[in-house]
């Protein structure tokens, strides 16, 4: 990150250092372990993903000429006698973003070394991914329940539980599969792997704490895209 | 990369900072829940939207995912081919505008 | 030559922190290349055959499976375009050819060429084998990665070419799957077999992500001392940017491939319109099929480039070498091809000038294509100033490289005509399509392909490849390849459409028949000769001359590897320190006509050697 140096090569700050890093031999990301590299560049595909469903669901909307359901009513509930609108996807909003500052905090701890926080905090943040995939369950059970198919929808176009089924599925995919991860971690951590850098299962790459900021930086993009969910299908 | 002889880490960032975002995170969400609740329509709920959504995401990738503090050589290259992303969600913007007109013309009008 | 790696000159001074040049004068600090950022790469070395040579983690290794599989499809494809073809020139010769077979083997044909056969040979194969070489690594990055990458690829090609047994067979939506068609019962392979296309190709895009993130890192952070990104081979740059536009079109395809699959399965609608069919309305509605198309082309466009870009490269590196003179322009061939990688993202709709979009979008998107033309040409120009007053060596490799100029340059400004919307309307969907893009992106690229194998075969193999044999599959291929597509263009003109099984007793059979039957037969005879290539292979891979270190006396990195073919790890016990760029041919003042990228200044410091 901000302060390290390196042996014969003088680093500059901003957009000349920009272009002397660039220009540089033997690495253009000065610094950055390639594995983290690898995540970033792999995290820019995956944005092409996401922009795609949702480029896709735009399309779709914009086009349908059957009414689209108001999102402040189909995922609204109804407690103690009153509808909240979208009360659910407020609590999962808030689930998201504290697992997302847990997980900020584990990248911290991580590297300074502080085993046992940074394992802790690990396993928080995945025990606040696995509510947000339960709440998901909860909430495609309940449409599922109300007669929201992929191919219909009693509330108005068939497109929107198509798009809501499949962009919500995928990411709550990409959320299943951090948790698996957070888990391994969180495992890692404990076991210290990370300080006797210990080599992974299938790689010769010796452990190290930047592993936590790798996956710190997925569980962030999960949460980005979640923000961006959030705007484009249940608050428009 | 193994043991990298010039990645020790100096110096991290104080913990202030993640909590003052995470909080500022947590505001924002309320806020843009709050857009719904008091159900604002037309081009104030879009600009509310938007401004939020890009202030959150812009939060999260600055802080939580680092960005703030790499070097402007990842930065940079993460952000150009947004570009492309940009120039899909404009054109497919009129693609739809087109259809609907279409569908609206020979399905609706009757040609 | 083999003092080159060992590169014993290296004075360490502290102070500067310049990577050395050439020039005049010699100082004690300019050989001086700063120390290794990044320490040593640990490698797994294999030590059963299965792990050496089945599930290998050696790029180089992994290089060849992926062109060794890439080949096997690709002769598939060949094959099916030989039946295509039958069906073409002597219709109802063949007596299983049915209408459905037709657009089964026409879609697979199209879909194992470009995906299967010449995306996996150039970014797998060459990708693989001479990044690391080429850049100085020990290896790619993620080695275990990069096998997973092959053996995903291995599984999508698997899943493809079992959908000729399924129940309906592969599909027959022709290469685009565009839906409604694609998933609509008499469609052939409607059910089953878009299934497994779109799965396949959902496998190979996962493939390609984990191969594709470790070209991409080991390009850009490990890199060997002194290598700067503007001193890497051409090679590099293509492979690179095609890389770069993959991991970043494919997931269009991802995301269409994956909706269809829900519209197929699922019965969702996010491509199908409403539908009468036989007076009955089926139960999609409300969907957009010119969605798929967007995102089809999307992926589609810049697909183009990633075949097109790493032969760019490749094409200028063999060219730099067997003219024996520096690439014209390099700065200019760089920013050539970053830009129509760039640009290849704003061009996609051209393909889609006759499907009822947006009639403002024509504007649009012909003015882009027009502008892409305009680096495409800097680099026909440079190529062909590289040539000039150059020591050419006329052997095979250099016949590749001059019949894949023609090629291309003839695909190109058909492209032109193309580009243009009120030109192409005609035009569309026409046999004048099909002999552009196979001229473009099929014949160029395969011409490239050739070259390169007889390239680079004495450092895979460390035996040339037979140099008669090579000149005969040469002009066999160009020669027959122009009898195939030169005339498709007239077909084109005289409005012949493409995809038409067969064309009854219409006005064109009296103009056209003659002219089918001549290309038919001479499809047959150029698929015949690719074959030589492969008895070529065979028969020199034993037998063949004994080609030793560095036979071309080229200057890039992969020549100069301790041992040829070299082994896993590359580069022995140290590597190699980088101090000029790849093409310093013919200097004036050399002892030789060529410096290698390791030769320090100090050597060549009375020569006139570019500052790089």
């Amino acid at each position: 990150m901000s302060d390290f140096k390196i042996e014969g090569y003088e680093l500059k700050p901003g957009f000349k250092g920009m272009a002397k890093d660039t220009g540089s031999d033997q690495t253009m990301f000065k610094g950055v372990h390639w594995g983290k590299a690898m995540m970033w560049i792999f995290l820019l595909s995956d944005t092409f993903i996401f922009s795609c469903f949702l480029i896709s669901y735009m399309k779709g909307r914009g086009s349908t000429i059957i009414d689209w359901p108001n999102p402040s009513e189909v995922f609204g509930l109804h407690v103690f006698g009153v509808d909240v609108p979208l009360l659910l996807i407020a609590i999962m909003t808030f689930v998201l973003i504290t697992s997302s500052g847990t997980m900020a905090l584990a990248v911290k701890y991580g590297y300074e070394k502080n085993k046992k926080m940074c394992g802790w905090l690990i396993l928080a943040t995945a025990i606040g991914g696995l509510t947000f995939v339960g709440m998901q369950a909860f909430e495609w059970g309940k449409l599922i329940h109300e007669g929201v198919r992929p191919w219909e929808n009693p509330f108005g176009a068939p497109q929107f539980g198509s798009f809501f089924f499949m962009i919500t599925g995928f990411h709550g995919t990409h959320v299943s599969i951090g948790v698996i991860f957070l888990f391994i971690y969180a495992y890692k951590t404990f076991a210290g792997h990370y300080d006797e850098g210990k080599r992974g299962w299938f790689t010769t790459m010796k452990g190290d704490y930047v592993e936590i900021e790798i996956l710190g930086l997925y569980w962030h993009f999960v949460d980005l895209v979640w923000v961006f969910i959030f705007a484009f299908f249940y608050l428009w | 990369m193994e043991k990298t002889k010039k990645q020790e880490q100096t110096s991290t960032h104080k913990i202030g900072i993640y909590l003052w975002i995470w909080g500022l995170l947590f505001v924002l969400s309320f806020f843009s829940y709050m857009v719904d609740w008091y159900q604002f329509q037309g081009v104030l709920r879009w600009s509310l939207i938007l401004f939020f959504m890009f202030l959150k995401a812009g939060l999260i990738m600055a802080f939580f995912m680092h960005l703030y503090w790499e070097r402007y050589a990842l930065v940079n290259v993460l952000l150009w081919p947004m570009t492309a992303i940009a120039c899909f969600i404009f054109l497919m913007v009129a693609e739809f505008e087109y259809t609907v007109f279409t569908r609206f013309f020979y399905f609706v009008v009757g040609g | 030559m083999s003092e080159d790696f060992s590169d014993n000159k290296t004075i360490q001074a502290q102070s500067s922190e310049t990577i050395s040049g050439g020039g005049s004068g010699i100082t004690p600090d300019m050989d001086y290349v700063r120390p290794a950022e990044v320490g040593e790469q640990d490698l797994y070395h294999g030590h059963s055959f299965i792990t050496k040579w089945i599930f290998c983690q050696d790029a180089k290794v992994i290089g060849v499976q992926y062109f060794l599989l890439a080949t096997f499809t690709g002769i598939i494809g060949l094959i099916l375009s030989w039946l295509m073809r039958l069906q073409l020139g002597f219709p109802e010769l063949v007596p299983f050819m049915t209408a459905e077979h037709y657009y089964q083997f026409v879609t697979m044909h199209g879909m194992i060429m470009v995906v299967y056969f010449l995306t996996a040979l150039f970014l797998g194969g060459f990708g693989n084998y001479l990044i690391p070489l080429m850049v100085g690594a020990r290896d790619m990055v993620f080695p275990y990665l990069n096998m997973v990458s092959f053996w995903s690829f291995f599984v999508a090609v698997g899943v493809l070419l079992a959908s000729f047994f399924v129940p309906g067979g592969p599909t027959g939506s022709g290469w685009t799957l565009y839906p409604p068609q694609a998933i609509l019962e008499g469609t052939p392979g409607s059910g089953w077999g878009i299934m497994l296309m779109c799965i396949s190709l959902i496998l190979f895009v996962a493939g390609f992500t984990m191969g594709g993130l470790n070209y991409l890192i080991t390009v850009l952070q490990a890199r060997t001392r002194g290598m700067t990104l503007m001193r890497m081979p051409l090679t590099v740059w293509g492979i690179f940017t095609a890389t770069v536009l993959a991991m970043l079109a494919f997931p269009a395809l991802l995301v269409g491939a994956l909706m269809m699959s829900l519209d197929n399965v699922l019965g969702t609608s996010f491509f199908m319109p409403t539908i009468l069919k036989a007076g009955e309305v089926l139960e999609y509605g409300g969907g957009s099929p010119i969605l798929f198309q967007h995102l089809f082309w999307f992926f589609g466009h810049p697909e183009v480039y990633i075949v097109e870009l790493p032969a760019f490269g490749i094409i200028s590196d063999l060219i730099s070498v067997h003219a024996r003179k520096n690439i014209f322009g390099y700065r200019m061939m760089v920013w050539a091809i970053v830009g129509i990688g760039a640009l290849s993202f704003f061009v996609w709709a051209h393909h889609m000038y006759v499907s009822g979009m947006n009639p403002w979008f024509g504007f649009f998107f012909a003015t882009t294509t027009l502008i892409i033309a305009v680096p495409t040409a800097m680099k026909v120009y440079n190529w062909i100033l590289t040539l000039w007053r150059g020591n050419i060596r006329l052997n095979t490799v250099m016949l590749w490289c001059l019949g894949f100029i023609v090629t291309f340059v003839n695909g190109g400004i058909t492209g032109i005509f193309l580009g243009n919307v009120s030109v192409d309307v005609p035009l569309s969907d026409t046999y004048f399509v099909i002999a552009h893009f196979h001229m473009v992106m099929g014949i160029a690229p395969l011409m490239v392909i050739m070259g390169a194998v007889y390239h680079w075969f004495p450092l895979v193999a460390g035996r040339f490849l037979d140099e008669k044999l090579g000149k005969w599959h040469f002009w066999l291929t160009f020669l027959g390849a122009y009898s195939i597509y030169f005339p498709m263009h007239y077909l084109g003109f005289i409005g012949v459409p493409r995809r038409y099984f067969e064309m009854y007793d219409s006005p064109y059979v009296t103009s056209a028949v003659g002219m089918n039957e001549f290309i038919s037969l001479a499809a047959f005879i150029v698929g015949a000769a690719q074959f030589i290539l492969i008895y070529n292979i065979i028969k020199t891979l034993k037998t063949g001359k004994p080609a030793g270190h560095n036979p071309w006396q080229a200057c890039s990195l992969e020549w100069l590897t301790p041992t040829v073919p070299p082994e896993h790890g590359n580069w022995g016990d140290r590597l190699p320190t980088v101090h000029r760029w790849a093409y310093d041919y013919s200097v004036p003042g050399a002892k030789e006509d060529f410096i290698t990228q390791t030769t320090p200044p100090s050597e060549v410091a009375h020569t006139k050697v570019e500052k790089t």
